[in-house]
């Protein structure tokens, strides 16, 4: 029927299209020639092969390899890898601007509600720019939960995707909640620390834009140790962009503080004159860094204990060695950690029973013509 | 299907034919970082460091916590709320008329010396519900007038005290013009005790945000005086009160610095206090306190910190032996294979 109304449309299109329909299932197309980019461009993730028969399948395709077998990386390593990675990463940038952020708000409630701003705007500014972003990338472009062969050799950690393990509702609205707790944190203790006392041995008090300095410190201390516990994965990239964050700060603070105050405002000298000889200023960003982040420790540790994921149970093989140790164990649960495919099933059985019937119409055909009856 | 391929990545474009090993090969170069290979460290939460990390921080949080309790402890504080006591018991129905009023505003507090207090003593003032950190008074001031005599007439961001009878004030805006303008004097046994007005305010404000060029000029000119009268003879950079004043508090309750008393104190020693009650709190019902305090290597008097590094410290160790009793009640041996979802619900997961 729908052969006879769209004419102008290719069978795999509609096939395509069918299934999408049909099962409402996220749909895969691969081909390599040019009558298969109308498939690729119609199903959910297209992926094109280059190499034979030209470019056109490539240029359609939102993933292009160059051989048919590497669908099979691009799925279970990449695709695996990819999921975790966006989904960490989204769930954090929520964290760390939530605990940013909401610290604004409640100090509004100390201003009379007028609108003004704890932080100096260039902190403001560069907070998502420069000083909590470049960790966060790293963890997006670098992080592996389990090295690529373990991925292949174990496909049903793929299936933690299509599951939605890492991004469901309950990640979400947790990291929220601890972005919301950060905050709280952040500014009841600072608050309170720097309430109406001197902060320092020559008996100075506590300004707005000191106030605001330490408690930015403390944001940028907090989420930038919080992503050193999420990360599972070190290079010595993501070693680098965490210390680099944090010391971009201070730097920034130190350079800022020394131009002339028509621009740096109450910022000047801020960090060499009032704040880093003030062992205040360190104990307090110490205290509110462990007291933020001690809460998501207790959780993953309480997790790990009692609700390990497969991934965990994998990554605990790999560091004692056991795959290495246990080789039966471990090919054992190689095995099982593969699916008999259920898809074509139908077709098989047809293709069963035709070859059945087929071998029976031979036995009848020759016995008829043992008889010498000819049917 | 799956094992011919672990060392080539996805997406490399050209064939990798080494059937043929006179054609070019179009694979492209291997390098640890484009094929995700870099060595990397990948530490996995065993029992052991998640019971090693919390008591890390037990460990090193209560000593802290407990040295800055004492340091706090050590500090010793006077403090005297005043506005209310300084006001004539008769005219205590409108306070704000009597401050606005000429009446005499002179006020004798006593204070008591409970423990010794080494020098320097600072003296501070308290004032309660004063919004210094509203976003409209903050903005009320001309910094580039403060620092330099040749911006005198850039008032534009000073309204409403940016102009009286025609002429820009110096220093213009709302900061400068509700200058506080008590002012204490303290004697002990019949004899003045000196107090240190110099080096109150922050060194890099007085040597580059307030020059010593720039003299007050038709200051509290108006009808309504907000504060006190600035010496048109002293430049700016020496004014140490108002420069202390303009660094605008971060809450509503703040102390600010007058100044220093530069002898010990001991203690069952009375201290007179002279002061004159001249400003106005009464209209939104602040609250006005004189503070004297000393203070340690932390700072002024306030537990807070050595309470909460004690809290913090005391919970990680109660998490540690949480954790350690935890773990030996329930162990889960690590890299237990049948803890894997497929062992633990065969057939679906």
């Amino acid at each position: 029927m729908l052969e006879i109304f769209f004419l102008a449309l290719q069978r795999s299109t509609l096939v395509t299209r069918l299934v999408k329909q049909g099962t409402g299932r996220v749909t895969l197309g691969i081909g390599d020639g040019a009558n298969d980019v109308g498939m690729i461009q119609e199903a959910d993730i297209g992926v094109g092969i280059s190499g034979v028969e030209g470019m056109q399948a490539v240029m359609a395709s939102d993933f292009s390899v160059s051989q048919f077998r590497f669908l099979e990386r691009l799925l279970v390593v990449h695709g695996h890898w990819c999921y975790k990675r966006i989904a960490q990463m989204v769930c954090y940038f929520f964290y760390k601007n939530i605990a940013f952020g909401l610290t604004l708000f409640y100090f509004e409630a100390f201003t009379g509600f007028s609108g003004q701003s704890v932080y100096d705007d260039l902190y403001m500014i560069l907070f998502n720019v420069v000083l909590t972003s470049m960790p966060v990338i790293s963890l997006g472009v670098f992080e592996q939960d389990v090295s690529s062969d373990v991925c292949l050799e174990f496909p049903t950690l793929y299936q933690q995707g299509p599951r939605n393990l890492f991004f469901d509702w309950y990640r979400i609205l947790g990291w929220m909640g601890n972005g919301l707790y950060s905050s709280i944190v952040i500014f009841v203790l600072n608050v309170i620390i720097f309430y109406d006392q001197a902060f320092r041995a020559e008996g100075q008090t506590t300004d707005m834009a000191i106030l605001g300095t330490i408690m930015f410190t403390c944001i940028i201390c907090a989420v930038n140790f919080q992503i050193s516990l999420i990360m599972s994965h070190y290079t010595w990239i993501q070693h680098f962009l965490i210390w680099l964050s944090v010391l971009t700060w201070f730097l920034f603070l130190f350079v800022y503080g020394m131009i002339s105050p028509t621009y740096s405002k109450n910022v000047f000298q801020i960090l060499t004159e009032a704040l880093a000889p003030a062992p205040v200023y360190w104990t307090a960003t110490l205290l509110v860094t462990i007291a933020c982040t001690l809460p998501y420790l207790a959780h993953i540790s309480l997790q790990r204990c009692f609700q390990p994921m497969d991934h965990h149970i994998i990554q605990e093989i790999k560091y004692l060695k056991k795959d290495e140790k246990d080789k039966v164990m471990w090919k054992r649960e190689k095995t099982k950690a593969r699916e008999k495919t259920k898809f074509g099933f139908t077709a098989r059985v047809d293709a069963y029973i035709r070859s059945l019937r087929g071998r029976l119409h031979k036995k009848t055909h020759s016995l008829k013509s043992k008889d010498g009856n000819p049917s | 299907m799956s094992s011919n391929a672990p060392s080539s990545s996805a997406g490399g474009v050209g064939s990798a034919d080494s059937a043929a090993p006179r054609r070019n090969s179009k694979r492209p170069k291997y390098s640890k970082f484009t094929q995700q290979e870099l060595p990397a460290c990948k530490p996995i939460l065993t029992p052991r460091w998640v019971i090693s990390a919390f008591m890390l921080v037990s460990i090193v949080f209560i000593p802290i916590g407990v040295v800055s309790l004492f340091a706090s402890r050590d500090v010793v504080e006077i403090i005297d709320r005043y506005e209310t006591e300084c006001v004539p018991e008769n005219l205590r129905d409108n306070k704000v008329s009597f401050i606005q009023s000429d009446a005499n505003k002179t006020c004798t507090r006593k204070l008591r010396v409970k423990k010794l207090m080494k020098q320097p003593i600072y003296v501070y003032y308290q004032l309660d519900n004063f919004y210094q950190n509203h976003r409209r008074y903050v903005k009320s001031r001309s910094d580039s007038q403060l620092k330099d005599n040749s911006s005198w007439n850039d008032v534009s961001s000073c309204k409403p005290e940016d102009m009286s009878n025609g002429q820009p004030i110096v220093p213009c805006g709302l900061i400068a013009w509700s200058l506080f303008n008590d002012t204490y004097n303290f004697s002990l046994n019949n004899q003045q005790l000196a107090v240190n007005k110099r080096g109150i305010s922050w060194k890099s404000d007085r040597d580059s945000k307030f020059g010593n060029d720039v003299f007050p000029r038709n200051f509290q000119n108006g009808t309504l005086k907000g504060g006190k009268i600035l010496d048109p003879t002293v430049p700016l950079s020496k004014q140490e009160d108002l420069i202390v004043w303009m660094r605008t508090a971060a809450l509503p309750t703040f102390r600010k610095l007058y100044g220093k008393i530069e002898r010990d104190l001991q203690p069952n020693e009375t201290i007179h206090v002279t002061l004159e009650n001249n400003y106005n709190t009464y209209s939104f019902n602040g609250k006005k306190k004189l503070v004297l305090s000393t203070t340690s290597w932390l700072g002024g008097k306030n537990d807070f910190l050595g309470i909460a590094y004690l809290t913090v410290g005391g919970l990680c160790f109660f998490l540690a032996l949480s954790f350690t009793v935890v773990y030996l009640l329930k162990p889960r041996r690590l890299g237990d294979p049948s803890y894997l979802s497929w062992n633990r619900n065969p057939g679906g997961h």
